[in-house]
């Protein structure tokens, strides 16, 4: 990995509650609706900036495992904001969170916020819901920890 | 494109550079300010530059300040007090000594520190050092928000009974030759920092820069300039955090 450090994101494994008796196994002709207790991590790397925004790349692991893209913009302001993009086997679903950072000169502050999930696609093109953000971004290799967790209504 | 206004203060003359200057690429920004006093006057003593610049520049991503320098210490020992990674730039500025009726120019060296944070913004302490005419260390401190830095200037005290010291001009780097070190399997490697992260696209009229002086006595001015959008061959090379140094 020459030059470029890891990240590890964790976004949190879960729980899966069907909503009443609807799944897309036994309802295959109705849209599923079903909610999900997600917990999930992995691991980020950096790909690239913007500005003021980094993007980060990398495995999740846990309720929706697949590649993951985050946004990450950080403009000095404490109050940081993350767009999130996890890739799963069933579709895309897409998250948007803001948290506050700790210490501006720590080489890995730490952050923590809220997140809302604002749509997707496949599988999870009507999801929604909120949760909570956590994470550690590196300063020195742009690469992040995160971890979320929370609940998707699809 | 360098303009002025003087509210109620000094003529102002700003200028800004990027170095290197690449869409996307990590860059150091150069700002010189120049204070325009009319006729042979000395310029007010400042209490504060505002230098604005567009948010979406990567200052607060830019891997500078990974470590913290105490202003108290930086007075009291110097820029050895300071951790290697709380460097962030250097500059120079030239202010004017009143010695009775004459002004004298004395030429000071600034260095840039990461400060500690007790609020989540990045804070700067910015050692100033004259030696002749008069030796003196001053500790400036600054903030850098959302689209600004704010740099507090103290009452800097000529000769006993006479005016106060004027800055007559400033020019600051963030970012550039800097060098940090880092842990790898035990041992110490100096890298060099990424710098302060540009863009993938320049605004129409290049990026927007300003300035805006509090002095002492109450008055205010301002100035803005702009840095032109570089040639769109120039995004080919696209820089990443390497280890460099």
């Amino acid at each position: 990995m020459s030059g470029r450090a890891r990240a590890a994101v964790v976004l949190c494994g879960c729980t899966l509650i069907a909503a009443g008796a609807a799944s897309s196994e036994a309802a295959p002709r109705a849209r599923s609706a079903a909610t999900v207790s997600v917990k999930d991590d992995g691991n980020l790397h950096f790909l690239k900036a913007s500005g003021s925004t980094l993007i980060d790349e990398g495995r999740a692991t846990g309720t929706i495992p697949g590649e993951v893209k985050i946004h990450f913009t950080y403009n000095g302001n404490p109050a940081v904001s993350a767009q999130i993009t996890i890739y799963g086997a069933h579709g895309t679903l897409e998250v948007r969170g803001t948290g506050h950072l700790s210490s501006p000169t720590n080489p890995n502050p730490s952050f923590s916020g809220t997140l809302t999930v604002t749509g997707g696609s496949g599988r999870y093109s009507h999801a929604h819901g909120n949760g909570k953000l956590y994470g550690v971004f590196h300063r020195r290799s742009y690469g992040m920890i995160v971890q979320t967790e929370g609940t998707v209504h699809y | 494109m360098p303009g002025t206004r003087a509210v109620s203060g000094p003529g102002v003359h700003l200028a800004a550079s990027f170095s290197p200057e690449r869409l996307g690429a990590a860059t150091a920004i150069t700002f010189a300010l120049k204070i325009d006093p009319p006729g042979e006057a000395a310029p007010p003593p400042l209490s504060q530059v505002d230098f604005s610049y567009p948010a979406n520049l990567g200052f607060a991503t830019s891997g500078l300040g990974l470590a913290s320098c105490e202003p108290g210490r930086l007075q009291a020992e110097g820029s050895v007090a300071c951790p290697a990674d709380s460097r962030m730039g250097a500059g120079s500025a030239t202010v004017e000594v009143p010695f009775g009726p004459v002004l004298v120019e004395e030429h000071v060296g600034l260095e840039l520190f990461a400060a500690p944070s007790s609020d989540g913004y990045l804070h700067l302490a910015i050692l100033a050092l004259g030696s002749e005419p008069v030796i003196a260390t001053v500790v400036i401190t600054g903030v850098l928000l959302e689209g600004h830095l704010q740099i507090n200037v103290p009452v800097i005290p000529g000769l006993p009974d006479g005016p106060d010291i004027s800055i007559k001009q400033i020019s600051a780097t963030l970012g550039g030759a800097l060098t940090y070190y880092e842990r790898v399997n035990g041992r110490r490697v100096a890298y060099r920092p990424r710098g302060i992260g540009l863009p993938d696209s320049c605004p129409h009229g290049g990026w927007r820069l300003g300035a805006k002086l509090s002095f002492q006595d109450g008055g205010r001015a301002e100035a803005g300039t702009a840095v032109a959008c570089p040639a769109r061959r120039s995004r080919a090379h696209r820089a990443g955090p390497g280890r460099g140094g």
